[in-house]
């Protein structure tokens, strides 16, 4: 799979640390991601892993570490920084102003312009038309403030703003807690073919189902610690819930896949 | 947020009204009713002559309410603004008094309101103290300054010049009778309301047109999500606090010129006004809505107030009470409009 082809770590974090006065929220943790791989994030509530993707994203500082993009360090000292690498996340609070439009949170930070320098409006709501009807062919109400929105469709804003502008490295956390089961579909759609176009995508998400269901790898993290970093065909279930809970494997783990495949 | 399920069933988008355009019709109407209202109470009110006064009235709360609506967009408040403004105007007057020629001594003055807000920005976004407490302090250290430097005695002398921005007028058309007082046909449109004219379509172009205006907006919306998105919060903030400061500081001009005299005492609870005018025109102190075209109508709605009170013979106390009712059920309309 694109794992062994790709050579050159999309992104590798390592040693990454980050205190918040005595509490160490992340503690020493390195991770990587490969072109066109799909790596679930797994941990309990406060385990550090929305802390770890802050840091990637730029919405939080580390204290220690580093972080390579393309094997050229990085330094990500805010959301702007982290975009302009290709960084996009998806967060799970969906991060919309509530009193704007679909368009005006799609190109927020990002706005286009005339040659005037005044806003696009027109081009910005013609692009996000086009966008949004390849995630929801039945989007309308497109000029609404998007606190109008349900649910769903608000978390199409938020999906459609990171895969918009030539995203290379997508962190989706909890992409689909909002959704129903048809909208959860057309993410896990969307997911396959992101990384069928060479897209890394950091998935954090507590749904066991769909981490087995999409994602190549998974890092599980517990107390700020990695505990652990594996394909997802060497671990099942169990193991990842024993990684989650306990912070290491099952006493008589071998690698599954080996098992299976020999 | 309280209205996800509105459109249980569709109506037709002509005949729908959003909560923006509710609230501005319904203001519209209040202004339409106190004009009707007024007229037949007095003859004098429905007048060419009247109605120019009030724009000249008007026009210094529009200013501050110009300023005072894009801070409020960003989810904050500027106290300070009645107090910059006599600071404004006695930097001016010192500036005249030492020398600088009238236009550039205007500019300093307007500089040194652009400067307290900036210094409100600062405060609020590297100190992180709230605005409200940030700009209270800049409402007393602004004044006390304008006190300390004029050791609070009124600037007079300042020559013709300095009352142009205030008293002079476009258009204004004199017959020449012969007599000592020539017969004024049509007075002319103020300065002061070209002015505001001016300044209110700047601002409404910067708000929907400019990416700065964007930002405002979003900031105020929701400032995680903006800081997020890359929107720089803290500059955008900075923005509108100058602009508020500047505003104030030209509104501080156009008021001590209309009197050609510098008070430093002038512009006690101004902000409170800027606040009601932001407010009756739909801003929400929640941050994230509001409009220029909205304060222009709050304006006017206080401006034709105290103008037709003033002319029916009720005192200023009592138009107080009035102003202050008046605000609340503007906000109260509004809430119900968010509920339904």
């Amino acid at each position: 799979m694109s794992l062994e082809s790709a050579s050159q770590p999309l992104v590798e974090m390592s040693n990454i640390e980050k205190h918040f006065g005595g509490i160490r929220a992340v503690n020493g943790v390195s991770l990587d991601l490969y072109p066109g791989e799909v790596v679930g994030v797994l941990g309990h509530n406060g385990a550090g892993k929305s802390c770890l993707m802050r840091i990637l994203s730029g919405a939080m500082i580390a204290n220690e570490g580093s972080i390579k993009v393309n094997g050229e360090r990085a330094e990500i000292q805010s959301p702007h920084d982290a975009r302009d690498l290709g960084i996009e996340t998806i967060y799970q609070t969906l991060a919309l102003a509530d009193h704007l439009n679909a368009p005006a949170n799609l190109f927020l930070g990002r706005e286009l312009k005339t040659r005037l320098g005044n806003l696009d409006d027109r081009k910005m709501m013609a692009e996000t038309q086009r966008v949004l009807r390849k995630l929801n062919p039945n989007f309308k109400n497109l000029d609404d403030p998007v606190a109008k929105l349900s649910g769903g469709q608000r978390q199409v804003i938020a999906i459609a703003r990171a895969i918009y502008f030539n995203v290379k490295i997508l962190i989706m956390d909890e992409p689909t807690a909002a959704l129903g089961p048809s909208e959860t579909a057309m993410v896990a759609d969307l997911i396959k073919g992101l990384r069928a176009d060479g897209i890394g995508i950091l998935l954090v998400s507590h749904d066991m189902h769909d981490v087995f269901e999409l994602c190549d790898r998974v890092v599980v993290m517990n107390k700020g610690r990695n505990v652990g970093s594996h394909r997802i065909e060497d671990v099942t279930k169990d193991d990842v819930l024993s990684l989650i809970i306990k912070g290491e494997l099952p006493g008589d783990w071998v690698p599954r896949g080996r098992d299976r495949v020999q | 947020m309280a209205n996800l399920d509105r459109e249980a069933y569709p109506v037709p988008a002509a005949l729908r009204l959003s909560a923006g355009s509710f609230h501005k019709l319904s203001a519209v109407l209040t202004l339409v009713a106190l004009v009707i209202a007024f007229s037949f109470g007095n003859d004098a009110f429905f007048t060419v002559n009247n109605g120019l006064t009030v724009l000249l009235q008007t026009s210094v709360i529009g200013l501050l309410g110009i300023g005072m609506t894009m801070v409020i967009i960003t989810g904050g408040i500027d106290l300070s603004v009645g107090s910059v403004l006599a600071l404004s105007g006695v930097v001016t007057g010192l500036s005249i008094k030492a020398g600088v020629p009238t236009a550039p001594a205007m500019a300093l003055g307007i500089v040194a309101g652009a400067f307290c807000g900036f210094l409100n920005g600062f405060v609020i976004t590297k100190m992180r103290i709230t605005p409200f407490v940030a700009t209270l302090g800049m409402m007393l250290i602004a004044r006390g300054v304008a006190l300390q430097l004029t050791g609070a005695a009124p600037i007079s002398r300042l020559g013709e010049a300095f009352g142009i921005l205030g008293n002079g007028s476009l258009f204004r058309i004199v017959e020449k009778t012969g007599g000592i007082f020539p017969k004024v046909v049509f007075p002319g449109i103020p300065y002061p309301a070209i002015l505001l004219a001016f300044v209110a379509i700047g601002a409404a172009y910067l708000l929907n047109k400019r990416q700065a205006g964007r930002h405002i907006y979003a900031t105020g919306s929701n400032e995680e999500a903006a800081r997020l998105a890359g929107v720089l919060v803290d500059r955008t903030k900075i923005f509108a606090y100058t602009m508020s400061g500047a505003l104030a500081g030209l509104a501080g001009n156009v008021l001590m010129s209309r009197l050609v005299t510098v008070q430093p005492n002038e512009g006690v609870m101004y902000e409170l006004d800027a606040i009601a005018a932001a407010v009756i025109g739909g801003a929400s102190l929640m941050g994230g809505v509001g409009n220029i075209s909205g304060t222009m109508i709050g304006a006017f709605i206080i401006g034709v107030l105290r103008n037709g009170l003033n002319m029916a013979g009720v005192s200023a106390f009592i138009q107080q009470i009035v102003i202050g009712v008046i605000v609340i059920l503007a906000v109260y309309i509004d809430q119900i409009r968010n509920r339904r």
